[in-house]
C-alpha cells in the first residue's frame, strides 16, 4: 500500500518534536506518562515512520524519471519518444496504453502474485551493478519476454481478441509457445536511435 | 551528574531523530542514491537509537532519572 511523502514527513516531524521534549526533559520518564512517551517517540513511531518512508521509496522507484536517472538507461528513455509507433515502448508510452510516470515498470514487472518483490530484488541488483559492480555493454533481460505481461492488459481487448492473425495464433500466445516479439520486434533498440525521429508533444 | 538513564535516552533520541530526518530528506528525491542513503544510513541511525533505547530501559528498569 503506498504511501505519500508529505504524510511520512509528517509523522517523522511528530516524532522528532517529541524526541525533542524527551531529550530537553528526561524526567519525564520517571512517571508513567513519560515512559509511555518515550516508548512511542523512541520505539514505535521510529518504526512506523521508516515502514512508511519504506514503503514510500519503494512507490517512488516504480516512476519513469526514477529508472532513467541512472546515465545507463538514459538511450531507453529516448526510444520512448521516438516519433515511429513501430517502436513497442513508444507507441505504448505516446498513446497512453501505459502510465507514463510508470512506464518502465508497468512492462517490466512480472504479473504474478510476488512480481512485484521480484522486479524490487531485480532493481536492487541493478543499484548495485550500478555503483558497485560492471555494467555489461549490452543490456539484456533477464529471461525471455513473458506473454502474460502483455496478455495482462491486451487479453480481452477488442482490438487484440478479434485480429485474425491473433485469432489464429491465440491458445499458443497463451503458452509463451509463441512470442508476442516474434511480430512485434522493435523494441527499444536503444543503440541504434542515432538521427531517429523524436517526438514533441504538443500541449494544449 | 547525569543519570546513565537519561543520558542512554539522549542518546538513543539523539540517533533516531537524525536518522529520521535523513529518512525524511531522501523522500523528497527520487533517485536510487536516495533510497540507498534512506536505507543504509537512516535505517541504520533509527535501528541503532531503537535498540539503544531498548538496551537501556532493560539495564535501568527501575531507575527514574532526575532532571
Amino acid at each position: 500500500m503506498p504511501y505519500s511523502t508529505e504524510g511520512v514527513v509528517a509523522v517523522v516531524l511528530v516524532t522528532i518534536a517529541l524526541i525533542a521534549l524527551l531529550v530537553l526533559r528526561p524526567s519525564l520518564v520517571a512517571a508513567r506518562g513519560g515512559r509511555i512517551l518515550a516508548f512511542l517517540c523512541l520505539f514505535a513511531l521510529p518504526l512506523l515512520a521508516t515502514g512508511l518512508g519504506m514503503s514510500a521509496q519503494v512507490e517512488h522507484s516504480k516512476s519513469t524519471s526514477f529508472c532513467l536517472s541512472c546515465h545507463v538507461m538514459e538511450p531507453y528513455g529516448k526510444s520512448l519518444y521516438v516519433d515511429d509507433s513501430s517502436y513497442l515502448p513508444a507507441g505504448h508510452f505516446q498513446n497512453n496504453r501505459v502510465p507514463r510516470d510508470k512506464a518502465c515498470f508497468t512492462c517490466h514487472t512480472d504479473y504474478t502474485m510476488f512480481g512485484d518483490y521480484k522486479a524490487k530484488l531485480r532493481g536492487l541488483r541493478h543499484v548495485y551493478v550500478n555503483y558497485i559492480g560492471t555494467i555489461p555493454k549490452e543490456i539484456k533481460l533477464y529471461e525471455p519476454y513473458n506473454n502474460r505481461e502483455c496478455l495482462h492488459c491486451h487479453a480481452g481487448a477488442r482490438s487484440f481478441e478479434e485480429s485474425d492473425l491473433h485469432k489464429e495464433i491465440r491458445p499458443d500466445l497463451a503458452t509463451n509457445t509463441t512470442s508476442c516479439l516474434e511480430c512485434h520486434d522493435t523494441v527499444h533498440n536503444a543503440h541504434g536511435l542515432d538521427g531517429a525521429k523524436m517526438w514533441k508533444e504538443e500541449k494544449p | 551528574m547525569t543519570h546513565p538513564l537519561a543520558r542512554l535516552l539522549r542518546l538513543s533520541g539523539l540517533l533516531v531523530g537524525l536518522g529520521l530526518i535523513v529518512e525524511a530528506l531522501t523522500l523528497l528525491w527520487s533517485h536510487p542514491t536516495a533510497f540507498l542513503v534512506f536505507l543504509l544510513l537512516g535505517g541504520s541511525l533509527v535501528a541503532a537509537g531503537v535498540l539503544l533505547y531498548l538496551y537501556a530501559i532493560a539495564t535501568y528498569p527501575a531507575s527514574p532519572p532526575q532532571a
